[in-house]
């Protein structure tokens, strides 16, 4: 769980600069923000299931 | 001729409000790119957009107190015993750690963050944190240049 919540404050963290570095003005720039966290835990999440499936091996 | 291009270029730079009656506005845009590496936020609290400076600042603050927390380490600026030329790999690093400005001098002056903290099982997290931490305060610092030389509003 606590993997997720860091995920969450990461894409969270990342999302509120480039939401204000963007150059769309208002509620667009909001937007963007939200489109780039949303971006980051879509990616996480795909990127943790694919991780999922390959074998670690004997260790 | 080249008297004759530096002056249309003013003309047409002061359709754009950079220069007014031939004078460059001095914004010092290079102090306001120094205050934003060195104080993230700062660049922008500087040009009174304290709304941008805050929310930029404050997100690169606790994304680094965050990767301490996780228990991430900061790479060193000084090559450690047994190391050699292997030292140029964490160069990158340092760089990415070192955009954090006054908090990574911070951290170097008190010896804080430093030690690896591999017993931890978020220790991975904390690395990425402290260095994106860094890399952000850069595209931050960046920012508030550009708004400086007014290339953004």
């Amino acid at each position: 769980m606590i993997h997720f919540l860091v995920l969450s404050l990461f894409a969270a963290l990342v999302g509120i600069v480039f939401g204000n570095v963007s150059n769309e003005a208002g509620k667009s720039r909001i937007l963007y923000g939200l489109k780039v966290f949303g971006q980051f835990i879509l990616a996480g999440l795909v990127i943790g299931w694919i991780l999922y499936f390959i074998p670690l091996g004997n260790r | 001729m080249i008297k004759d291009f530096n002056s249309e270029v003013k003309v047409r730079r002061s359709e754009e409000g950079k220069f007014v009656n031939g004078e460059h506005h001095k914004r010092n845009e290079w102090l306001m790119g120094v205050a934003g590496w060195l104080i993230p936020g700062a660049g922008h609290l500087l040009q009174g957009r304290w709304q941008r400076g805050l929310m930029q600042g404050a997100a690169v603050v606790l994304m680094f107190l965050t990767g301490l927390w996780l228990g991430g380490h900061l790479f060193p600026t000084a090559a450690q015993d047994g190391q050699n030329a292997n030292s140029l790999l964490q160069l990158p690093a340092l760089v990415a750690n070192g955009g954090t400005g006054v908090l990574y001098g911070l951290c170097w002056l008190t010896n804080t963050g430093f030690r690896e903290n591999a017993q931890l099982s978020t220790f991975e997290y904390g690395n990425t944190f402290l260095l994106v931490a860094g890399l952000l305060n850069y595209i931050v610092m960046l920012d508030a240049f550009d708004i400086a030389v007014e290339r953004k509003s």
